[in-house]
């Protein structure tokens, strides 16, 4: 037990830090999603209108083809991200990012920190941007990108996007080989210490089978159709913009697809399609968002 | 002072970024290179040497003695003509500030005109510096490339500093970025991130040395060495070995400063898994080598590169941080092995239905189906048992959608071959399954046995033609689909084994499954299989002119590989012959005379024996007819090639009296064509057998 280093602890901590270089503090957005970049936060806010956007939060994401039903010790199908954007990038983001390293207890001259390439791409936001994972000690702890494009549109100024796997980086910092055992509050058991398994265990196994067998895939289908009508509907209002609830239906329509595609029930030939039928609600999402829906 | 009587001095830039992916660093480099070599040259600046570096963050070249003031240039303008206008004349010395007496008159092809010469005073190098940075800069071409914060400018990572320095001292100058925003020139650079200082740079010459100093060791040459030197240093007392592996040291090369070769360990209940795997999921994911004994077994160990200086106790945390990644990566590879072991052939089978091959060729299982039965086509030319080759086939694609091919996709083919063993498959489907990829270049070991060998080919010609049939072959730089590979691939294995197969052969099954009639998509395929055998076969040792000549061929089409092999050989071996040059000159004769002749292309060429005047003429109807016979009864077979020629030589006997006694102009016309269709037919016949004319004597 390590009150220091519990999985709760490296989350005040990051928040701490990144408050204290300017950020807005955020909180998670209220869907289900695929990364941490979906968050309106990031992807409309890029596209402006402020020029200086600098915001950190902690984003539940959910991957539904990554559930494990709880059997494997490194894969999950929700876990957790830590994701800092700041417009425009800062000339010292690298540094920053070791900084917060060492803040949280891994200090650059203590362990063999590595920047490999890594470009980053989400189809279904149409956002593209180059960047590295980075490496501590051979395990990648997080993820570097500078945005140049979301929903098909160039980002100006570059915004930069450090995203923190809290479980691997949890891990690597606990030294745990299972992410069930990680320790969550830094408490011993008797006094109400509790470990992520003892939190999530079951969720994993539920959703697991959920998500691989139990999913009404025709109500699902359905659902991905309305979410795309709702998202549509809405960006033809004329009165004023809806681009904040057009793309929250964006994201529905994102999410529901990733739970057709754990069902397998999307042909590889169909896959393309609906990938591109959110990505165009992601754009015109972004363009409303910029006032440029119908230029 | 002294220096700028020399007029000579060195020369630093050094662009700083932020980590730039490894495998663009050799090339910014080599480009740095060109791009200011380049400059320079069109600049008439002289240098003596130079030497580049480059690494994750620095990327920087040296330039020696370089010219710090250019040469004076001199150079001639052209006036008006002579004898023009006294208007013309006036105009062009004002306009050019000039009197009369600057001119002089110079006689050209075009006439005589007016000229003068000016000469350029040779600028201070130091003043064009700038402008040559920008340029390059502006020139410099990155696969994949970003802009950052407010910047216009595109780099392949942010660009966050530059030095430029001229005999020792900074130059005054700037790169711009963006609107408002620019780099100086510095004479500063940084240190490894260990210890993040600044590094300032005051003498050209002490830079390398005031980087290694600083844990950064910028010539990737002395990395890569430094690598192989303390690997070495680290095995050889334990008698072990380091699995070869070149793309993965260079990309190490280029991931590191300060190189430090550390040993972990792998935990031993990860030794069951096969040696691909651990392999793979050591290099891919984390960049790790493998090692081995004397005797090539994969040993409990492996080998990265750490980027830092030794230190004991760091040292230690690094390795025990590396061991527990790989364990967990590993854990998932047991697991995959697991869940596909638990998984059948049959289940996959079904999967592949909804696995796409491509747009318009249908699923990966309609490819196995295609594959299944063209295989059984040609399971008896590779000697193999056809419901064998059929059934291997089918299972050849399964591993597809195992887990463990869906995370690590090198391993196709691979895990099939271990899983059909598992699953109790014969050993003959399993190895075949297991080197059906092979060769995947033109160094690549071949598949072993036949099985192998038909599968790899069946695969790669049902891809090949597929591709053809919806108008997706290669073209220029363009072959997304690595069709030429695969062309290749199968000329090699077809040689190799001196298969008895035509193109024709090879094409017309997998057009059938197709469903393809299209005459030109055939006819572009036969061209694009023949262009690969020239390839292959040129580079097997075999005398250029003479492959070419027997690929000229007119029947090339629907002969086995085989018999061009043996025919390329028995030419080779009859190249000195006396016969044999007596016959290629006399086959160029023929070429000559035939050569201003014009043939209707409609009408077979007809021979009328009844206007033969000579002896002769008869004489080499009657060895052409024979000769004709032998060729179709004897010319695809790969044991009477020897003989074919050596009939051409005796046939030539013939020919030499021919042109000796007849004249082939005859002062009658019909007996004139008659003889000129005569060697017309005898032409066409010898290209059956090879274009001669193509050999050099």
């Amino acid at each position: 037990m390590n009150k220091n280093n519990s999985f709760q602890a490296i989350i005040t901590k990051l928040q701490s830090f990144w408050i204290s270089q300017g950020c807005i503090l955020l909180q998670p957005y209220d869907l289900e999603v695929g990364a941490g970049t979906f968050h309106p936060a990031t992807v409309l806010r890029v596209l402006g209108p402020d020029p200086i956007w600098k915001a950190a939060y902690v984003q539940p994401c959910r991957r539904p083809t990554d559930g494990r039903y709880g059997e494997n010790p490194n894969r999950l199908q929700h876990y957790y991200q830590f994701q800092v954007i700041i417009q425009p990038s800062p000339d010292n983001v690298q540094n920053l990012y070791l900084k917060s390293l060492k803040f949280i207890g891994l200090n650059p001259k203590n362990h063999d920190i590595r920047f490999v390439e890594d470009d980053w791409e989400s189809p279904t936001l149409g956002a593209s941007g180059l960047g590295w994972e980075i490496w501590c000690d051979g395990m990648e702890v997080s993820q570097f990108t500078y945005f140049q494009q979301v929903g098909g549109i160039d980002v100006r100024p570059v915004a930069s996007e450090i995203t923190y796997g809290l479980e691997r980086l949890a891990m690597f910092i606990q030294k745990i080989e299972n992410v069930y055992d990680l320790d969550w509050n830094g408490i011993t058991k008797t006094k109400g210490g509790k470990t992520y398994g003892d939190i999530f265990l079951k969720q994993e196994k539920e959703f697991s089978i959920y998500n691989f067998e139990k999913s009404n895939t025709s109500k699902l289908f359905q659902q991905f159709g309305d979410a795309e009508d709702e998202c549509k509907n809405l960006l033809k209002y004329k009165k004023s913009s809806l681009a904040l609830p057009a793309y929250h239906q964006c994201i529905k329509a994102s999410h529901i697809f990733n739970l057709l595609d754990a069902r397998g029930v999307i042909s590889v030939s169909e896959r393309q399609s609906y990938i591109l039928r959110v990505r165009n609600l992601a754009r015109s999402s972004c363009l409303a968002w910029m006032g440029k829906l119908n230029e | 002072m002294n220096k700028v009587i020399n007029k000579k001095g060195d020369l630093l830039l050094e662009f700083f970024s932020e980590e730039i992916p490894s495998r663009m660093q050799l090339n910014a480099e080599k480009q740095l290179e060109n791009l200011f070599i380049k400059s320079l040259t069109n600049r008439d600046l002289h240098f003596d040497s130079f030497k580049t570096f480059s690494g994750p963050r620095h990327l920087s070249i040296i330039i020696k003695n370089i010219d710090l003031i250019q040469k004076d240039q001199k150079i001639e303008k052209r006036g008006p003509r002579y004898d023009a206008d006294q208007k013309a004349i006036i105009g062009f010395l004002n306009s050019n500030n000039l009197d009369l007496t600057d001119t002089y008159i110079k006689e050209t092809k075009n006439g005589r005109f007016y000229f003068y010469s000016q000469i350029i005073k040779g600028q201070k190098t130091v003043k064009i510096l700038p402008d040559m940075i920008n340029e390059i800069i502006n020139s410099f071409i990155w696969p994949k490339s970003q802009r950052w914060a407010n910047t216009d400018l595109k780099w392949a990572r942010p660009l966050r500093n530059i030095i430029l320095l001229l005999n020792d001292k900074v130059v005054k100058g700037k790169i711009i970025l963006g609107k408002d925003i620019i780099l100086n020139f510095t004479n500063f650079t940084f240190s490894h991130r260990y210890n993040d200082k600044k590094i300032i740079i005051n003498k050209v010459q002490s830079y390398e040395k005031l980087l290694k100093n600083n844990n950064i060791i910028v010539d990737r040459r002395k990395r890569l060495n430094k690598i192989i030197n303390d690997t070495l240093q680290l095995l050889d007392n334990k008698n072990l070995k380091l699995v070869d592996d070149k793309v993965l040291l260079e990309e190490v090369v280029g991931l590191v400063e300060f190189p430090n070769v550390l040993i972990g360990s792998i935990n031993n209940q990860f030794m069951k898994l096969p040696r691909e795997v651990l392999s793979t999921v050591m290099r891919v994911h984390q960049k790790y080598f493998s090692i081995t004994d004397r005797k090539n077994n994969l040993v409990s160990k492996f080998l990265f590169v750490a980027n830092s200086i030794k230190d004991k106790e760091r040292d230690l945390r690094v390795i025990e941080g590396n061991e527990r990644v790989l364990k967990a990566r590993l854990s998932d590879a047991i697991y995959f092995m697991e869940t596909d072991t638990s998984s059948t052939f049959e289940n996959w089978d079904q999967k592949l239905k909804n696995v796409l091959f491509y747009e318009g060729l249908g699923s990966v299982h309609d490819k196995t189906r295609r594959m299944s039965s063209i295989s059984t086509t040609f399971a008896r030319t590779f000697g193999v048992k056809s419901n064998l080759a059929k059934q291997a086939a089918i299972l050849s694609k399964a591993d597809l959608v195992s887990e463990m091919v869906i995370e690590f996709p090198e391993l196709q083919g691979i895990m099939g071959g271990y899983y059909a063993k598992i699953k109790n498959k014969s050993d003959e489907i399993s190895k075949a399954i297991f080197e059906h990829y092979r060769p995947q270049g033109v160094s690549d070991d071949l598949p072993e046995t036949k099985l192998g060998s038909l599968l790899s080919i069946v695969d790669k010609i049902d891809t090949l033609v597929g591709f053809f049939t919806i108008d997706k072959k290669p073209s220029g730089s363009k072959d997304p689909f690595a069709l030429r590979r695969n062309g290749f691939s199968i000329v090699q294995i077809l040689t190799h084994l001196k298969i008895c197969i035509s193109i024709n052969e090879l094409l017309k099954p997998p057009l059938k499954e197709y469903g393809c009639n299209s005459k030109s998509i055939k006819l572009s395929l036969v061209d694009f299989m023949i262009d690969k055998l020239r390839f292959i076969l040129s580079n097997q040792n075999n005398r250029k002119d003479i492959v070419n000549s027997v690929l000229y061929s007119k029947i090339l089409d629907d002969l086995p590989i085989n018999v061009i092999m043996n025919r390329i050989e028995q030419i080779s071996n009859y190249a000195e012959d006396k016969g044999f040059k007596l016959l290629l000159n006399n086959f160029k004769r023929i070429n000559n005379i035939l050569k201003s002749v014009k043939f209707s292309n409609n009408k077979e060429v007809q021979v009328n024996i009844n206007l033969f005047q000579t002896i002769e003429e008869k004489k080499i109807y009657d060895l052409m007819n024979s000769f004709s016979k032998e060729i179709k009864e004897k010319g695809i077979s790969d044991k009477y090639q020897g003989s074919l020629i050596k009939s051409l030589v005796k046939m030539n006997q013939s020919i030499s009296f021919f042109f000796d006694n007849v004249i082939v102009n005859h002062n009658k016309e019909d007996i004139k064509i008659n003889r000129l269709c005569l060697l017309k037919r005898l032409h066409n016949l010898i290209l059956e057998f090879s274009n001669l004319e193509m050999i050099e004597i």
